[in-house]
């Protein structure tokens, strides 16, 4: 598919009429001035900064415009390293990202599957309700939940208390409240994924289903060897985002909720970065943290990218 | 990644016993996650409409119903004057993210450069960047640069998105070739190829990006809770967050500024409601 693109972009660069030879030494000014804007731009916010941040995590620095940079060497690193909150908030990342797992790819995937013959209006009703969901604000949403769950008279306790259970500190326990950030963050991407899952399964071409079951495939049987190896370009591209975006998505409402607390068990890495940063104005720890989260999930992008070549079917 | 979304797949034939209990098991299924996806919001209009004394009123509807807690959100913070402001700056960043998005694409597509492998990795790449790696010394230009508190800060640094850029590239490869050549030999210089050939051919790619760049720039909250200080030079999200903080147990007026918040967003899909679907599924899910 790629190819027959790149084969059809082809003559539109290297036809040449009369007109544009004469322009040549134009053409390679051109395309320089539309590429402009946008490179200028990712340079100056992106790029030169992730240089910047690297260069900062070897020195010592408060914020301050006045207060010089002292260079440190390694001993940022070194001492966040042997930090037991960065340690914390890694094993809270794998945990935010490894909860997720269940809602943005796990439980869409066999819904899609299930109800996959659903037509008509019911299925045009169900797929513009299921996808509010993912239009709400991170703030609005960390509201919402807040109010839900609520311990003296949100909906939630008053009914778990209904059914006999006691209050849950959902937001207050440290046992409970990194699950209760997971639930939000995962109740965003729900509905979107069992859509993502319905679209792709809709594409299977149905004569490979019909050729299984004359064959005498039982239902299950296609799932396993049919419908998943065909949804697996699917699967992989909702497990990637969750592992690469999971524990970003769920910065809003550390932020709101709870600010990492109680007792740290809700602090991420992005929020670890963010507390060393703009709460204890420390840029050297700050950019440390970062540099070592940037390149831990660039490793686990080039792993998953590759995993993505290596295993994804695709029905060509 | 695209994702074709067929509407006609041919339902599965079933034996007439087996069909009912599992139509009823699929519908049950859809109904919760439809129930778990839209309550939360629903209860938050409903708890909004409930005057203070029923505030924590378990029927769900409000009895009394009654705006008294919109005055109140309305007159405690300039609440308008941020739903203003992130209308500008969601307008503004989703026309730039268009803009500069047509800009590039088209240079990628019309001509072969040396360099293009560099440009479109430093492109895609820049999506894998996480913003809190480079958020110190973005603040730190953003204030050499007088950008702090201001709406323009707000909107710069997001003028351009990794995924706009792909999105206008991967439509505009598969322009027909045979019209741009005619174009070119009757003399029509590129600037004028790019605005009156191709983009007025790029409407339904246009539209995808620019209901994705707005509703991801009025939902945007870290970049402004970094830029912003006083209120009313803020928007709607770091207005509920700052609510929140102030005034955080009085549900009704807190419930109201959330659905002032959403609103805009909610009346959008309303109206676009196929439109927004397609558009969020065909790019992922950033």
């Amino acid at each position: 598919m790629t190819d027959i693109q790149a084969d059809l972009a082809r003559p539109l660069a290297l036809a040449r009429s009369p007109a544009t030879e004469r322009e040549q030494n134009v053409f390679t000014v051109l395309p320089w001035l539309y590429l402009a804007p946008a490179l200028i731009l990712l340079m100056m916010w992106t790029y030169v900064p992730l240089v910047q941040a690297f260069q900062l995590s070897f020195y010592q620095w408060n914020m301050l415009p006045t207060a010089p940079q002292r260079y440190v060497g390694l001993t940022n690193y070194q001492r966040l390293l042997a930090l037991p909150e960065m340690r914390a908030a890694l094993w809270n990342t794998l945990f935010y990202i490894l909860g997720l797992f269940p809602m943005s790819v796990v439980i869409p995937l066999f819904v899609a599957i299930w109800t996959q013959d659903l037509t008509g209006r019911a299925r045009t009703v169900y797929r513009a309700l299921i996808f509010v969901p993912m239009i709400v604000a991170p703030v609005v949403a960390a509201v919402l939940w807040r109010w839900l769950l609520n311990e003296d008279q949100g909906l939630v306790t008053l009914g778990l208390e209904q059914l006999g259970f006691g209050r849950i500190g959902f937001l207050t326990d440290p046992k409970y409240a990194l699950a209760t950030l997971t639930w939000i963050t995962g109740w965003k991407l729900i509905g979107f994924s069992t859509l993502l899952f319905s679209a792709a399964n809709a594409g299977i071409n149905p004569s490979y289903i019909e050729a299984a079951r004359i064959d005498g495939a039982t239902r299950w049987g296609i799932i396993r060897d049919l419908r998943l190896p065909l949804l697996s370009p699917t699967i992989l591209l909702l497990s990637m985002m969750t592992i690469l975006f999971g524990a970003q998505w769920s910065f809003a409402y550390i932020n709101v909720l709870t600010n990492g607390g109680p007792l740290k068990s809700t602090t991420n890495i992005f929020y670890l970065l963010w507390e060393y940063g703009f709460q204890t104005l420390s840029a050297g720890w700050s950019s440390a943290a970062g540099m070592i989260a940037f390149a831990g999930f660039a490793v686990i992008a080039a792993g998953c990218l590759w995993l993505m070549k290596r295993f994804a079917v695709y029905d060509n | 990644m695209t994702i074709d979304v067929p509407d006609n797949q041919p339902p599965m034939p079933l034996s007439p016993n087996e069909g009912t209990t599992r139509r009823i098991a699929v519908h049950g299924i859809m109904i919760l996650l439809s129930a778990l996806s839209i309550f939360p919001i629903y209860w938050m209009i409903v708890t909004s409409l409930r005057p203070e004394n029923e505030i924590f009123s378990t029927l769900p509807w409000p009895s009394n119903p009654s705006l008294e807690n919109y005055v109140f959100v309305l007159t405690r913070i300039p609440m308008l004057q941020m739903l203003v402001n992130t209308t500008i700056v969601a307008t503004a960043t989703a026309a730039l993210q268009v803009l500069t998005g047509l800009l590039t694409a088209y240079a990628l597509v019309r001509w072969r450069m040396r360099l293009a492998g560099l440009v479109h990795g430093l492109i895609a790449l820049s999506w894998l960047v996480p913003f809190q790696v480079t958020m110190i010394p973005n603040y730190v230009l953003a204030s050499r640069l007088g950008l702090l508190d201001t709406l323009t800060g707000l909107v710069v640094p997001n003028a351009v998105a990794a995924f706009a850029i792909l999105l206008l590239y991967h439509s505009m490869r598969s322009f027909p070739t045979e019209i741009l050549e005619a174009a070119r030999i009757d003399g029509a210089k590129s600037w004028r190829i790019l605005w009156q050939i191709v983009t007025p051919n790029m409407g339904a790619p246009i539209a995808s990006l620019a209901i994705i760049a707005f509703i991801s720039a009025w939902n945007e909250y870290f970049w402004p809770l970094l830029l912003s200080r006083k209120p009313e030079n803020s928007v709607v999200q770091i207005g509920l967050q700052m609510f929140m903080t102030q005034e955080g147990n009085l549900w009704g007026p807190l419930m109201a500024a959330a659905a002032l918040a959403s609103l805009p967003i909610l009346v959008i899909y309303l109206i676009l409601q196929r439109h927004v679907i397609e558009s969020f599924m065909k790019s992922g899910i950033r």
